[in-house]
């Protein structure tokens, strides 16, 4: 099953557009969706959700059209959405027994198993006789991945999960993420690079809107082999060396800046080559207007 | 710093679009409050007198709570519902300051949005629609006290309680709850002023003030709450006072009782502490947890298990809530607070019946389905959305229709357990009670057929409304507005269940007939109501947010693909329910029925009158002999007449024309009318049922006709209510007007004065002049025959009793059916009714002392199985009353006396020649207290009976006094069979109420007062209260003998039968008051001008009471008393006049049981405004005054006695 979307676009109505011809092909396996905040990333995951519609193109799901057969799709679908609340006074495991007879999981023992199994895969179960309002942020973010697997779903929409999630539990989640990849679409949005470098085999990077690179993202990184140095200066410098070079990412260290630049020759004036990754490859989509070449 | 966060809510409100909304609503509601007010309210004022503006007004206030609760109640819960406290709470700023320029901040909002209470007002006198007759002149500083006193201190309190329990509890609904317990003490003070004693609290603890205007202006003329301001001063002030200060109360233990942090101690629940010890998790290697294999349903087994989870998910959610359990308890205790009295009859209070009770409920707790309805809708539409789980809930495979269905269901369960609770209470109350005949059936029927429906209804309506609108108070307040709406479009008029929303309610329940026919067409409606709201509610459906798009337009236009067939399968249903439901509706009522608006009605009875008014007074034959076959079917609601009546002509000259009236129901037809001699019938106004018959061979002086008839009354198909009552199931109560009769019929004329004006009708006196010459040969009652020999047959089902004037000659049974042929062997007048129903009965025989007092009457009373309470009262006082009547006024002369009770669709008893139609609702239920209530079902059946002299035998001509003759005189005549039976105090009891009936009348009079001797019909007020209290104290002035004897020698001559005076017309109170004058003396004929010939007032007052102790034996009192005697001229102004009257001075010492006794009590000649007296007792007194025992009318009776304080 492939998830399909074609020349997909939306503006909203304050002006902003979201969308704008927006074209993927998202086979099974763990699909990375980078952007910077604000770029179209979450209204392309509602979109493919059935949560909103676009003003054009289309989105196939095998042979389910998404834009008009939405309850097919619900039916398979497991979604977490960016930010999400929970009924204060609710325990874990009600809310997840009911959210899986919603989800049609009707018989009462088929059910008990499979909510008993999604808390232990969540490591929720010993907390789920506690209502959620006391829930850290990570319980949280475990239980809505808890209820989007109820359900067996083809295609998991994870929407920026990790962030605000403390290392343990991001790597608790990614554990968690990494298993789903096998036999089903997931598509994970983030704007964080580590998450897709360390769970995806495709990805795409998306800005403003529009798609600027699709691929894998080991293969992304060769194409940056061999044209990445750094170099740290002071900070006033720094003006000069953005007009002087492709500047693609710029991080302290120690307090001063050290910048990456693009360069196909050995630029000298104290550069040193680098490794490139995939967050280089990333910071030259986005700030260094890649692809410079092929 | 205070300054900024006001500004900032200042600032808030001004950009929000809602704020105008209010003004709006505010502004155009108070532009047409008075006109609305009045509508139907006894009120007869003028529009724009200061106690009106007042009182709308304060009405308006309170109504307008709920917006004060909208501002005042979300100002600080806002920042908490957009999780703005951690940014706020973190800043620099004090809680004072927060909470002050919040507070202010909101309030100036207020001010604002209610400014709309005075502009509107103000504004509302000048619109094209008023009356200038109805107006004072124009007075600004009458609105703008008005508000000052009365609006912004209500807005005030309000706003503090909402704005504390918004602040402190964070919850919306429990800024809601708020509302209903300011509703609660409302009640409470109107139950504590009902009491009479306590009026002092009631004035004080009313939130609203509505009661302590009441009291203020109890006992102000209708002049002076035409024009006179209510001062602030007294009662009002301390009111005013009083909510101020409590509100303050409630701003500061706001200010201590708001904890300025993010987390803060839950109200309601111990704070359950997180355990802080590290649990021993083990990590498990989570990929060798497998999820199950499970199936995914898709069947309709399955799909009704989503639902049935889903509904009770959201049940449960609502039932956890504190708020909601308050609303129950305080539902619940509200029959505990108000129905202290149940079906009350003049006092006196019913046993609390199951259906008294869900009246009661139904009435009562009907504010609080709808703070439920309408919030817990709007907390459900956005459950998810306000906890932002909507992506997560959106995303999932159920269907927008299960999605929004589970949420209707899970409201209605709600209410059901909001009807569970108010039964529980209601079955608690009548066990508390002693009332152990609990009605499970007619509770659940009461509830569950009766409002539930309504809630289902209105329930479509909100959830309509809060997704159309996607604003929760917006859809609020949409409901809210709708469901005024309802119920003013059907005060307008829009009544036709096809158009007027939900239909009408059920009809009333009856014992006797319990739901009877109304059952049928109820369904029937609501059948039709439920199809358009499923309707609404499959839009509902479609245009519901699902999803991030929000906007109405882009909803609109996903709507087409949300359209799925199982909702387009529910479409057609309902569309098809919709088209045949109405289609039925249509036929029963205006093709099997003829339907008439309330416009098409009026203009009926206009073109009768234009047509046929010429005919009013054409010489007509009158009824000699009527002889009836009646034929009732109740289960068929239909009966049929066969009739007999020979016609004399009385006149003067030969008569060749017989015009005959039919009823002009449609579903009366008559069959056939025959003459003994040859006619022709004119059909001109057939469209009126008016025939007129001409005489081939004319009807000469003291000649008679015989006239055949029959005519069948059928009831065709589902008839809504307010069709006819009359012919039911069990309990059918007929009067002969159902009949033909002879002529024009007045009764048909319109006759409310601005409708007459609008159809160019002359005006029409409510009531014919005293001496007008065509009137006085009008008695009216029975106006087609006043001596007639009767005899009916009548015909029932097998198991019912059917009852008619007249002695049983023979009863029988045939075809299964039940007969009963009575004949009277004594004339009467042509008056009578007749009843069937399945009857207990009550025999017993009224056999006079001696033998000049006539002969023994059979006494029997027919009651529904279980109505025997009060049976034996009516006995005895049949009994007591026979022994009066016929000794004091005459003897009686029929040879039974029936009283047959009947369902309570009406709540009056008649009497009939022979028979009193009793109603269900006034006698048989109540349960008297001896020590407290009047001996209500004792004082009617006194009443009616007399009327067997006083209408039934002497007739009154129609004019002017009419009712004093007819009336006055039977509430005399029964107070003085009371004052027989009773004792003194509850005589005076009586007379109090009375009294009161008449201060309070006077207020509602809408035409003018009228002197008792000249009272007209309507003037209740004036009839049977200021004729009691009158004609009461003409037999303190000259002795009940003189009083007896001049009613005596008043039967002997106008008795309508055997009168001495043989005249050509009928009594009036000219001749009554001609014979009560012969029999007082001189000194006092003074009286006779007061009491009945003039509205005379009095203003009676003890200034000082002082005494001083002679020696044991002797005390001397110094008495100072003021007098004012008022006279109200024929403008009806009322001005002092001056005094030589006697009156009574009583001395009151306490007896050893601790009752005051009077010692001394003597009637005193006052000549002067101020008297003093002085005044010798043997005993310590321990107050007194002037006319202590009320007996003449006094504007303010509770300054006439003086408790004397120490020496």
């Amino acid at each position: 099953m492939k998830l399909i979307i074609n020349n997909l676009s939306k503006t909203y109505s304050n002006g902003v557009q979201a969308l704008n011809k927006v074209s993927l092909e998202i086979s099974t396996g763990m699909f990375g969706l980078l952007g910077p905040n604000g770029a179209g990333k979450s209204t392309l995951m509602r979109t493919i959700a059935t949560l909103q519609e676009a003003d054009q193109g289309t989105i196939t799901l095998g042979d389910l059209d998404v834009i008009k057969q939405k309850n097919e799709v619900r039916k398979i679908l497991g979604y977490l959405p960016q930010e999400f609340g929970v009924y204060p006074k609710v325990t874990a495991e009600v809310l997840l027994n009911h959210l899986a007879v919603l989800k049609g999981i009707t018989n009462r023992r088929e059910r008990k198993e499979v909510v008993k199994a999604l808390l232990h895969k969540t490591n929720l179960y010993q907390d789920r006789k506690k209502n959620l309002g006391g829930y850290s942020g990570g319980m949280k973010q475990r239980f809505g991945i808890a209820q989007a697997l109820l359900s067996n779903p083809k295609l998991i929409i994870v929407d920026e999960p990790t962030a605000g999630l403390d290392p343990a539990e991001r790597n608790r989640f990614y554990n968690l993420l990494s298993e789903l990849g096998e036999n089903t679409i997931v598509i994970l949005s983030t704007h964080i690079v580590e998450d897709v470098k360390e769970l995806c085999t495709n990805m795409a990077i998306i800005n403003k809107g529009e798609v600027l690179l699709r691929g894998n993202p080991v293969k992304t990184i060769e194409t940056l082999e061999g044209r990445l140095y750094k170099k740290t200066i002071a900070k006033k410098e720094l003006q000069d060396y953005k007009q002087q070079y492709t500047v693609i990412a710029e991080k302290l260290l120690q307090g001063k800046p050290n910048i990456h630049i693009l360069s196909d020759t050995d630029p000298g004036n104290g550069f040193i080559p680098q490794q490139a990754d995939l967050e280089d490859v990333y910071f030259s989509y986005i700030f260094g207007g890649m692809p410079l070449h092929s | 710093m205070w300054y900024e966060i006001f500004r900032f809510e200042i600032k808030y409100r001004a950009k929000r679009l809602d704020t105008y909304i209010y003004f709006a609503i505010v502004f155009l509601s108070s532009l047409v409050a008075v006109d609305f007010f009045l509508q139907g309210s006894p009120y007869t004022m003028k529009e724009n007198a200061p106690y009106i503006i007042a009182k709308t007004m304060t009405i308006l206030s309170a109504f307008f709570m709920m917006l004060v609760s909208m501002i005042m109640g979300v100002s600080i819960l806002r920042d908490f519902n957009y999780k703005m406290e951690s940014l706020l709470f973190v800043n620099p700023i004090k809680k004072r300051d927060y909470l002050l320029g919040r507070f202010l901040g909101s309030f100036v909002v207020l001010l604002f949005i209610f400014s709309g209470v005075l502009l509107g007002f103000v504004l509302s006198e000048f619109m094209p629609w008023k009356d200038p007759e109805k107006l004072i002149p124009f007075n600004l500083w009458n609105y703008v006290r008005t508000f000052i006193y009365v609006v912004l201190p209500n807005l005030f309190f309000g706003g503090t309680l909402f704005f504390v329990s918004g602040a402190l509890s964070r919850k919306l609904i429990v800024v809601y709850t708020q509302g209903v317990l300011l509703l609660t003490v409302y009640l409470i003070s109107m139950v504590i002023g009902q009491g009479g004693e306590n009026k002092i609290i009631a004035g004080l603890l009313d939130p609203f003030s509505f009661q302590t205007f009441d009291i203020i202006v109890e006992f102000w003329s209708p002049t002076e709450l035409n024009n006179k301001s209510l001062p602030l001063e007294g009662l009002f002030l301390y009111n005013r006072i009083f909510w101020i200060a409590m509100g303050s109360v409630i701003l500061v233990l706001g200010y201590f009782g708001f904890s300025y942090n993010v987390v803060r101690n839950s109200i309601f629940k111990k704070k359950t502490l997180i355990s802080s010890k590290k649990e021993n998790r083990i990590e498990t290697d989570i990929s060798t947890i497998k999820i199950p294999v499970f199936t995914q349903g898709t069947g309709l087994k399955s799909k009704l298990n989503q639902l049935l989870t889903h509904t009770l998910f959201y049940f449960k959610s609502i039932l956890k809530e504190v708020p909601f359990l308050a609303i129950v308890i305080c539902g619940m205790a509200i029959i505990g607070i108000n129905s202290i009295s149940l079906g009350t009859f003049h006092g006196v209070n019913s046993f609390p019946t199951t259906y008294l009770i869900i009246e009661e409920l139904k009435e009562m707790a009907l504010i609080f389905f709808l703070i439920i309805l309408i919030f817990y809708s709007g907390e459900l539409v956005w459950k998810e959305r306000d906890v932002k789980l909507n992506l997560i809930y959106d995303a999932l495979p159920v269907s927008d229709l299960m999605h929004l269905t589970a949420k209707f269901l899970g409201l209605l369960l709600i209410y059901v357990v909001l009807i569970l609770g108010l039964i529980v209470a209601g079955i608690l109350f009548q066990t508390a009670n002693g009332y152990y005949n609990y009605e499970i059936g007619i509770y659940f029927t009461g509830f569950f057929i009766g409002v539930f429906p309504y809630l289902v209804l209105f329930t479509f309506v909100s959830f309509f409304m809060q997704v159309i609108t996607n604003h929760k108070f917006l859809g609020h307040l949409l409901v809210i507005l709708f469901f005024v709406l309802t119920i003013a479009l059907q005060l307008f008029g829009f009544n036709h269940s096809l158009i007027g929303f939900g239909g009408n309610e059920l009809g009333t329940y009856s014992d006797m007939n319990g739901y009877g026919h109304f059952l049928a067409p109820y369904f029937l409606v609501k059948t039709y109501w439920m199809s358009i709201a499923m309707l609404f509610f499959i839009v509902t459906v479609l245009l519901s947010v699902r999803g991030t798009e929000t906007s109405l337009k882009k909803r609109f236009q996903m709507g087409k693909l949300r359209f799925t067939p199982s909702l387009r399968k529910l479409g057609v249903v309902a569309l098809l329910v919709f088209v045949f439901s109405g289609g039925y509706i249509y036929y029963n009522t205006n093709i099997l029925n003829t339907y008439l608006s309330s416009k098409e009605k009026e203009e009926y009875r206009v073109a009768y009158e234009k047509t046929l008014k010429n005919f009013e007074y054409v010489q007509q034959p009158k009824m000699v002999a009527i002889n009836l076959t009646v034929e009732i079917y109740p289960k068929k609601r239909d009966y049929t007449v066969e009739g007999r009546f020979i016609l004399v002509n009385t006149n003067k000259m030969a008569l060749d024309e017989v015009h005959i009236q039919k009823r002009s129901n449609d579903d009366i037809r008559l069959d056939y009318i025959k003459f003994d001699r040859d006619a022709t019938l004119n059909n001109a106004y057939e469209e009126f049922d008016y025939y007129i018959y001409k005489l081939n061979r004319a009807l000469q002086p003291g000649d008679s006709i015989r006239m055949e008839f029959k005519q069948t009354a059928t009831t065709k198909g589902l008839i809504e209510q307010g069709q006819s009552d009359r012919i039911v199931e069990n309990g059918t109560f007929l009067k002969n007007d159902l009949f033909p009769t002879i002529g024009y019929n007045s009764k048909y004329e319109l006759k409310e004065k601005e409708a007459r004006e609008e159809y160019n009708l002359p005006p029409r006196k409510r009531t014919p002049v005293i001496d007008g010459l065509r009137e006085v040969k009008n008695g009216k009652r029975g106006d087609d025959g006043y001596e007639i020999n009767f005899e009916i047959v009548l015909g029932t089902d097998i198991d019912q009793i059917a009852l008619a004037p007249g002695t049983l000659q023979k009863e029988w049974i045939e075809n299964n059916r039940k007969y009963f042929h009575y004949k009277m062997y004594e004339p009467m007048i042509n008056f009578y009714s007749i009843v069937s129903a399945r009857y207990e009965e009550k025999k017993d025989k009224w056999i006079p002392m001696q033998d000049s007092l006539g002969r023994s009457v059979d006494l029997e009373i027919y009651y529904h199985k279980g109505h025997g309470y009060n049976v034996d009262r009516m006995m005895k006082s049949m009994k007591r009353s026979f022994d009066y009547y016929s000794e004091n006024l005459g003897p009686y002369p029929y040879q039974e006396m029936r009283i047959m009770e009947y369902p309570r669709y009406a709540k009056f008893a008649q009497s009939f020649p022979g028979t009193v139609p009793f109603s269900e609702a006034i006698g048989f239920i109540l349960n008297v207290e001896e020590k407290e209530d009047l001996d209500m079902p004792f004082f009617v059946t006194a009443h009616e009976l007399a009327h067997q002299w006083w209408g039934l035998q002497l007739i009154a001509a129609n004019v002017q006094g009419r009712t004093m003759i007819l009336e006055s005189l039977a509430q005399y005549s029964a107070l003085m069979v009371m004052k027989r039976t009773f004792s003194k105090e509850k005589v005076q009891q009586f007379l109090q109420k009375e009294m009161q009936r008449y201060i309070k009348g006077r207020l509602t009079e809408e035409v003018r007062e009228m002197p008792l001797s000249k009272v007209e019909s309507g003037q209740e007020y004036i009839y049977y209260g200021k004729g009691m209290v009158n004609l009461y104290a003409l037999q303190d002035y000259i002795s009940e003998d003189s009083v007896n004897l001049a009613l005596r020698r008043f039967l002997k001559d106008w008795n309508g039968f055997d009168g001495e005076l043989q005249t050509d017309r009928y009594a009036t109170t000219n001749d009554l008051l001609g014979y009560f004058k012969e029999v007082t003396p001189d000194s006092l004929q003074y009286v006779i001008e007061d009491l009945f010939e003039t509205i005379t007032l009095y203003d009676n007052k003890t200034t000082k009471v002082e005494f001083e102790k002679i020696s044991d034996k002797e005390y001397k009192i110094d008495l100072s008393l003021e007098t004012i005697k008022y006279r109200v001229d024929s403008l009806g102004k009322e001005s002092p006049i001056a005094i030589n009257d006697w009156i009574d001075v009583g001395v009151y010492v306490k007896g050893a049981d601790g009752q005051e006794e009077l010692i001394y009590f003597k009637k005193h000649k006052i000549i002067l405004e101020q008297t003093t007296l002085e005044i010798m007792v043997n005993k310590e007194p321990s107050k007194a005054g002037i006319d202590p025992l009320h007996k003449l009318i006094d504007r303010n009776r509770v300054d006439n006695v003086k408790n004397i304080l120490n020496e």
